[in-house]
């Protein structure tokens, strides 16, 4: 029988802005918060996993943090990379090869840059030093932004979805970042505020676009025996599944369609869940459309109808379906990448510690990451009982 | 080759797999890949065929034409010298050779005016000796 893996310790770095700390200094700041928060000294932990911008990202933090781990991820696919841990993780804990994993990641990406809003794609080295796929969309001028956007005109295309049902999606996530302390910005706002923004890339607005902020996170991973040790709530992984469909926007099969469809049921199964089951989703919501087109592939509104979902106001606390109930990456904090922060609030939300947020009674919570351009998906099930 | 004002960043190194495809750009040709085994086309070019696997592939003189498939207007890009350039509108065409999309620049089409399905042509514009880009416009 494999054997059974919690999560016994999360932790966030400070933030939304601090200009005075380091990349590393956030990542180790939230490494030793998930370690007190589990009761572990850093000797307990023998397995370390994170995603950077540079090589060899997690060998550099397990020096900098003055670990040996002996079970090393570094998958790197963009901003769902976390849930990839987490699934590398909770199987290799579930078969032994390691028994407590940190997942860390932090980055200064507010304080090192500013606010681009993913509209200056070039990098260095330009064309020439770009992956071969992505050298075909680089010199048309596309933007990130611009990716995700021709993936919402389609759908709106094909079902009709309109500009103030993707907008309805950033003012539910506002009201919820209005809730944390911590959050970027948590003034309210209307659908009208975000058809009033400037239009980055049509139909996408301002605020259809997550922020950009410093911060940091880290989850420590480990058995139900470990687990229960620390002391704290236990929290089980239920379920996990990740996947892909492409890199660059032109070799995504269908725009409407991401590798949640696969990711999501996939780990729904595992779990032993339904999508009616689950009472608080952590979706990453680099734009309004991740959103949107995530809950109708992992099932929570059919396809097409995510739309009249969102608008119905399914995505607040006390609605159908309360989602980043942080405020998200749209209002709250995004340092670049924000898979790991969906699953820490995963985590708060089931042991009752998510504060103002709190969804009463929570016992199911999912993390859902994407990366890249809608390119890569990991769906991740925790619940208060084990599946 | 006189000054064709893109920027050399923005030219990408010829890939081996890519050789015949610019060459053709450069004569005004879209030279794309065909898979005899699966019978559909691809963009970009590659060693294998991204539908089947083959690697039995054959190049083709595609008709250049083809429908929108969905599109951006790109309104804010900070890299020259598309900061100068925005608004803009940006494509995804599927060619009239089933299997096969492109990401193109749509210049000459306004953006009030792009519209998911409309019949596009292919244009081509050098940019050094060894690339020429294809962008689309209406098919008029
Ligand atoms: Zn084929």
């Amino acid at each position: 029988m494999t054997r059974r893996v919690c999560v016994a310790g999360v932790g966030l770095a400070d933030g939304p802005k601090t200009p005075d700390l380091s990349a590393l200094m956030l990542q180790a700041q939230a490494f030793g918060r998930a370690a007190a928060d589990a009761n572990m000294t850093k000797q307990e932990i023998d397995g370390l996993a994170s995603a950077g911008y540079g090589g060899m990202h997690e060998v550099q933090l397990a020096e900098y943090l003055g670990l040996t781990p002996h079970w090393l991820d570094s998958t790197s696919c963009g901003g769902s990379s976390f849930e990839f841990h987490l699934l590398h993780a909770y199987r290799a804990i579930q078969a032994g090869d390691v028994d407590t994993v940190a997942i860390v990641y932090g980055n200064n990406e507010f304080s090192a840059a500013g606010r681009s809003l993913g509209t200056g794609r070039a990098g260095g080295g330009g064309a020439a030093a770009m992956p071969y796929p992505m050298s075909w969309e680089l010199p048309t001028g596309l933007t990130l932004v611009g990716a995700y956007a021709m993936a919402a005109q389609r759908h709106m295309h094909q079902y009709g979805t309109t500009s103030e049902q993707l907008a309805s999606i950033s003012v539910q996530t506002r009201e919820h970042a209005g809730r944390n302390p911590n959050a970027m910005y948590r003034d309210p706002i209307t659908v009208d505020d975000v058809l009033g923004s400037r239009l980055v890339a049509d139909p996408l607005h301002k605020l259809d676009c997550c922020v950009v902020s410093d911060g940091g996170c880290a989850i420590v991973l480990t058995t139900e025996e470990r687990a229960k040790e620390s002391g704290r709530p236990l929290v089980y992984v239920r379920g996990a599944a990740a996947g892909m469909t492409h890199h660059s926007i032109q070799a995504m099969p269908d725009l409407t369609v991401t590798a949640g469809a696969v990711t999501g049921p996939k780990a729904f199964t595992e779990a032993g869940i339904s999508p009616a089951d689950v009472d608080t989703f952590q979706m990453y919501d680099s734009f309004t459309y991740t959103v949107l087109v995530c809950l109708e592939d992992l099932g929570f509104a059919p396809k097409g109808e995510g739309g009249p979902f969102v608008a119905s106001g399914a995505l607040r606390l006390g609605g159908a379906l309360p989602t980043n109930t942080d405020g998200g990456g749209l209002s709250a904090t995004h340092p670049g990448m924000r898979g790991l922060f969906l699953m820490c609030e995963a985590v708060r939300q089931l042991r009752g510690e998510a504060g103002d947020s709190q969804v009463d009674g929570a016992e199911i919570a999912v993390a859902h990451g994407s990366g890249g351009w809608l390119s890569t998906m990991g769906t991740v099930v925790f619940g208060t009982e084990p599946a | 080759m006189s000054d064709t004002g893109v920027p050399s960043y923005l030219i990408p190194r010829v890939s081996p797999e890519a050789a015949e495809f610019f060459a053709g750009a450069l004569r005004g040709e879209l030279r794309i890949q065909r898979c005899p085994n699966c019978g559909l086309h691809h963009h970009y070019p590659r060693l294998a065929c991204p539908h089947c696997g083959s690697e039995r592939l054959e190049w083709i003189t595609a008709t250049g034409l083809g429908s929108l498939h969905s599109f951006t207007v790109i309104r804010q890009n900070g890299i020259p010298p598309f900061k100068e350039q925005v608004p803009f509108v940006v494509g995804l065409v599927d060619l009239d050779e089933p299997g096969a999309r492109f990401i193109a620049q749509l210049p000459t089409v306004a953006p009030e005016d792009a519209v998911i399905g409309m019949r596009l042509r292919a244009t081509y514009r050098p940019a050094s000796d060894e690339v020429a880009f294809v962008d689309f416009g209406p098919d008029a």
